[in-house]
């Protein structure tokens, strides 16, 4: 069995309530008391005694009803995490003072997007009730139950708790290959780019000259060519990519919608490029427009996945999106879109911002298909025709945006991103 | 896997109960057959609800729709909801044993089976509460002492009942039944609870 000190190093233990409690007769007790009443009814009504001698363990079981019990218990509710990810274990932890551990039975009702878990009693006196939240956002845990009854089961008092929310943070998509621009701006970072420098992939020989550092001369092409040669090695980048969030329609089976989908595609992009020293900024394009600007470092993770959990109720008017400051959208940065493509002023600012010079590449994240009833006759013909025109606009809407140079790729939400930006991660992307 | 447990437990002494209380079905009274009937219908509602509070509970932990999906049930669903509410409202565990007496009482006199019957009843009440509480059964230890002493009041009063009466006369009834319910208060008041 699991100690707190075990589970959650480091917590802090919640204040502790007192918390009136009522007892009420248990079903046991009134069970007991049909049983004894009934036994002594028919003992009268039929004159036999051996009805009084059955309703004889009853009532003396109900004996027990004179019991002192506590009017009051102490309580001390906490969560092992104010944040969390999606489809991490979180535990809820009780801890009752004033009542026996085996007179108290706890339970977690686990709101909707909560998986709860059976409770657990640790040695510390800690009731330990396991949860794991499902879906990304800022959600209450539900609610405890503490079932108290007596030593004689006779009595039960109940009490309701509620668990205070969490913010579940939305499980990163995997990404382990980067998509990196053909042009990298002058920046030091970890990216190859084309341009002497000085990072560490070799790039071949030169004449010697001098000023040159002396540790660089390459002795076996020396002797070779018979003149001083130098080795040259390539610069080593960094690279701006603005990550656009399109949460402007949520459409599919809650939990794999296009909205879910583009949260957890943007951060595990995010993260990746974040990881490399790329300058990653984030526009969401929701109800309004809002950004974090391109920077790098940890506290750029924590500000881009504060806007990704973020309600898209304030910001900037969405017509903005095609004509953003330069903080927000540095010339010649990568914009990695992910979107269901369903809203043509996005489409619009894509094209836009294509034929301003940026690399753009969109990652469908739309898996939901229009659905009708099944209907009979002229209806269901033009339904059908109906679902036809929606699938060619879409259709022509993706073949437009890879006609003008922005390469469109479709993600399923289940496998790693670097399947469907295989083909732009192998080599660079154009741009300029 | 205790819940299924404790579940057959219930069941078993719930059958065990009925079948001991209506057996034989010839000798019985007029009016025994339709309170079995009840009788019957009281354990499978009772069984019912039990097996439901369990599934209730797996499915509240489960859930992972919107709460506002309870709000647009269709007709038959809500019908069901309100079915099954209703088959949580009734008493069934104590319909049953009311019932389980009754039959008894509609048989011949037969002291020590009444006994055994009551025992079996105990049972199945102890039985209820394991499986309704998902307690340990050690947690009932504490009222063991209680249990043996009502158990010895229950032979005594089965060898009471088994004693040729003195008297032929309708008062001798009265008087052991008197006895068995001041022998039952005087032990609950001896025994230091």
């Amino acid at each position: 069995m699991k100690t707190l000190a075990q589970s959650n190093v480091g917590l802090t233990a919640g204040p502790r309530r007192e918390l009136p409690i009522t007892w009420q007769l248990s079903g046991h007790a009134r069970r007991l008391a049909t049983l004894a009443i009934a036994g002594l009814f028919f003992a009268v009504i039929t004159r036999r005694a051996e009805f009084a001698g059955l309703a004889a363990p009853a009532l003396l079981l109900l004996i027990g009803f004179r019991a002192d019990r506590p009017s009051a218990i102490g309580a001390e509710l906490i969560t092992s995490a104010k944040q969390m990810t999606e489809g991490e274990d979180g535990a809820v932890l009780l801890r009752l003072t004033g009542i026996d551990a085996d007179q108290a039975h706890v339970r977690l009702h686990p709101a909707p997007w909560i998986t709860g878990g059976e409770s657990e009693l640790g040695d510390d006196g800690w009731h330990r009730l396991p949860f794991v939240p499902q879906r990304w956002g800022i959600r209450p845990v539900g609610t405890v139950e503490v079932t108290m009854s007596d030593r004689w089961r006779l009595t039960e008092s109940r009490l309701t708790m509620s668990v205070p929310s969490v913010t579940c943070r939305p499980q990163p998509a995997v990404l382990d290959s980067l998509v990196v621009l053909h042009k990298l701006p002058a920046r030091l970072g970890e990216h190859t780019s084309r341009r002497p420098g000085e990072g560490i992939e070799f790039a071949g020989v030169r004449d010697f000259v001098p000023g040159d550092r002396q540790r660089r001369i390459n002795w076996p092409a020396t002797t070779r060519r018979g003149t001083l040669q130098l080795n040259v090695f390539t610069a080593e980048r960094a690279q701006s990519v603005v990550i656009l969030m399109d949460v402007s329609t949520d459409v599919g089976e809650p939990g794999r919608s296009s909205a879910d989908l583009a949260v957890r595609a943007a951060a595990g992009t995010a993260m990746r490029y974040l990881a490399a020293r790329d300058r990653v900024g984030l526009i969401s394009f929701g109800s309004q427009l809002q950004w974090v600007a391109p920077a790098t470092g940890r506290r750029q993770a924590d500000r881009i996945m504060n806007l990704i959990m973020t309600t898209w109720t304030t910001g900037h008017p969405l017509d903005m999106v095609s004509a953003l400051p330069h903080t927000a959208l540095p010339p010649g940065a990568l914009i990695i879109v992910f979107s269901p493509l369903l809203r043509l002023r996005l489409v619009e600012a894509l094209r836009a911002l294509r034929e301003r010079g940026f690399a753009v590449i969109v990652v469908d994240v739309l898996l939901a298909q229009p659905r009708g009833r099944a209907g009979a006759g002229r209806y269901r013909v033009v339904a059908e025709l109906a679902r036809r025109i929606w699938r060619m606009e879409q259709e022509a809407i993706r073949f437009s945006l890879r006609e003008i140079g922005i390469p469109v790729v479709a993600w399923d939400g289940q496998a790693p991103l670097d399947e469907p930006l295989a083909p732009y991660t192998r080599r660079p992307v154009v741009n300029g | 896997m205790n819940n299924v447990r404790s579940l057959l437990a219930v069941s078993l002494l719930a059958a065990g109960s009925l079948a001991w209380a209506a057996l034989p079905v010839t000798g019985a009274r007029a009016g025994a057959k339709p309170i079995l009937i009840a009788a019957i219908c009281c354990a499978v509602f009772g069984l019912a609800r039990l097996a439901a509070a369990g599934s209730r509970v797996r499915t509240a932990s489960d859930a992972k729709g919107l709460p506002a999906d309870s709000l647009f049930l269709s007709t038959p669903d809500r019908l069901w909801q309100q079915a099954s509410s209703a088959l949580f409202a009734v008493p069934w565990p104590q319909l049953l044993i009311v019932a389980v007496l009754g039959l008894e009482a509609l048989h011949p006199r037969r002291p020590w089976h009444t006994a055994v019957l009551g025992v079996v009843l105990l049972g199945y009440l102890v039985a209820l509460q394991v499986a309704e509480s998902g307690a340990r059964l050690a947690v009932f230890g504490v009222q063991l002492p209680l249990i043996a002493a009502g158990i010895a009041l229950a032979g005594l009063s089965v060898a009471a009942a088994a004693l040729p009466a003195s008297a032929s006369g309708s008062g001798s009834g009265w008087l052991a039944v008197l006895a068995g319910v001041a022998a039952i208060v005087a032990v609950g008041l001896a025994l230091p609870v």
